[in-house]
């Protein structure tokens, strides 16, 4: 044999060995990213889980605030229907699935302004409990979101440098979506008279 | 001098004020001393107390291998303190690999906050809404009126009332998982061994190779230092008469050591997790995942 067929032999032998490996290690980290988006998921069904109680709670002290508990109830009813599979993430689906829960949270939100204007509620040790699960699972949710940002943020950056790009090219490896921040929360709130 | 009088004057101004720590200026006692949990930097608690919860942190570890952090400071850089907790938590890995059972109290008098974070797997034993019960109960009444240390005591009271016995400590060391019987067969066997070859080899005469065949005629101390006594021994074989001389060390039961005690069993403290008696500590590397429950008062 000649030296040079042995010589393409090897870097041809390199090189496949280095695919495989960098095929492993982003198939890892695509399953780290999928990880992390049913982590969030399991956060926001957490919250989900926790409106009804939540919701008859207040009803036994405001139960006139009818409108709000239904706003509520149809707001988790239908983010609960949407479930989004990691290997389906695009950035449309993620928005849309951002907007619904958005929804939950604002709901919630006046659910908990309308409790204070009722003290004996706010005394009740049942419902500060349940005050504190639901802000726990807000915080939960907050802290998944930024996991998930950080590893789709470092899956995102090796499938785009040169040379694993062309592996995840080959291979099919698609970009991942963020998590924007909340919509609203960067805008100051409007007034109206 | 004039160098050394603006780094002077530079110290003075940043400790006259009072002080906003970021996550990673708060000290950490526990890796100077792995019995030691409350990290007081600002002197909020009374060393009584610290001491108080010192003790119940430790035992509560001890027991069952969560791992608290509590921190009491006077401000906390962005103010935020859920995510101040959490930071602390995550990032110094309170808690153990895997287990990620670690807890973090923060009390921040500036932002007038008490604020727990537990690790993942603490979630279970004491889900947020214990955390905000002890809050409510315990700490934030007393807090409320400046009275930090009996708030801080009662909470961490209250917090190991519902820890203690909740798991049981699994020390991560492999020679935990082997029985002890089998330690000790092991350990007998050996020694039983040892018996025998000295009863069978030791008393060999060397010259005619009959064994159980040396007698002893006599000894003279060589040297006593350091509590071994060498002495020459002259054996005589009882078949060929042959004469062996052997040195031979013991121990000599009169010697008091250099100091008045037995230098070999001081020091090197004792081995387990962590180190010695007053050793530094570690933090296993757990991690959070946001629960717990936070108040203001």
């Amino acid at each position: 044999m000649k030296k040079s067929t042995i010589i393409i032999i090897a870097l041809i032998a390199i090189v496949a060995i280095w695919g495989v490996s960098a095929y492993n290690g982003l198939v890892k980290m695509d399953e780290s990213v999928s990880t992390a988006w049913s982590n969030v998921e399991n956060q926001y069904q957490r919250r989900a889980d926790l409106i009804p109680n939540l919701v008859n709670t207040v009803k036994g002290y405001a139960a006139h605030e009818k409108e709000t508990f239904q706003a509520v109830t149809e707001a988790r009813s239908k983010a609960t229907q949407m479930s989004i599979n990691a290997d389906e993430l695009t950035p449309e689906k993620m928005l849309e699935y951002q907007k619904a829960q958005g929804e939950v949270g604002a709901a919630l939100s006046r659910l908990l302004a309308i409790t204070e204007a009722y003290p004996d509620l706010k005394a009740n040790e049942n419902f500060k409990e349940l005050q504190a699960q639901l802000e726990g699972t807000e915080n939960r949710i907050s802290v998944e979101r930024n996991k998930f940002n950080e590893v789709a943020r470092s899956y995102n950056t090796a499938i785009r440098t040169f040379p694993k790009t062309i592996i995840a090219g080959m291979c099919g490896f698609d970009k991942r979506p963020y998590f924007e921040a909340e919509e609203g929360a960067d805008k100051a709130p409007k007034v109206e008279f | 001098m004039r160098k050394l009088l603006l780094i002077l004057s530079l110290f003075v101004t940043l400790y006259g004020q009072a002080k906003e720590y970021t996550v990673k200026e708060i000290p950490m006692v526990h890796l100077q001393d792995r019995t030691r949990y409350v990290s007081n930097p600002d002197g909020i608690l009374s060393t009584y107390a610290v001491a108080t919860m010192d003790s119940i942190l430790y035992a509560l570890e001890e027991k069952t291998g969560i791992q608290t952090l509590v921190v009491a400071v006077t401000g906390i850089e962005g103010g935020d303190c859920f995510d101040f907790a959490y930071q602390l938590g995550e990032k110094m890995g309170v808690g153990e690999k895997g287990r990620d059972n670690g807890l973090v109290v923060l009390l921040s008098t500036d932002e007038r906050c008490i604020q727990f974070a537990t690790g993942y797997g603490l979630e279970g034993v004491l889900p947020d809404a214990i955390c905000k019960r002890i809050q409510n109960r315990y700490m934030v009444q007393h807090l409320g009126k400046d009275d930090w240390d009996t708030g801080m005591v009662e909470g961490i009271r209250a917090i190991n009332g519902y820890l203690d016995g909740s798991m049981e400590n699994i020390d991560n060391e492999e020679a935990d998982n082997t029985p002890l019987f089998i330690i000790m067969g092991v350990i007998f066997g050996s020694f039983v061994l040892f018996v025998i070859i000295v009863i069978f080899f030791a008393n060999q005469c060397p010259k005619c190779k009959k064994r159980q065949a040396l007698q002893r005629i006599s000894s003279h101390v060589i040297s006593r230092k350091h509590g071994v006594i060498t002495s020459e021994v002259t054996y005589i074989c009882k078949h060929c008469g042959h004469h062996v001389t052997k040195k031979e060390q013991t121990g000599d039961p009169n010697y008091r050591g250099p100091r008045g005690g037995s230098t070999i069993f001081m020091g090197g403290g004792g081995f387990g997790r962590g180190g010695g008696g007053f050793g530094g500590g570690s933090f296993g590397g757990g991690h959070f995942g946001g629960g717990g429950a936070g108040s203001r008062f």
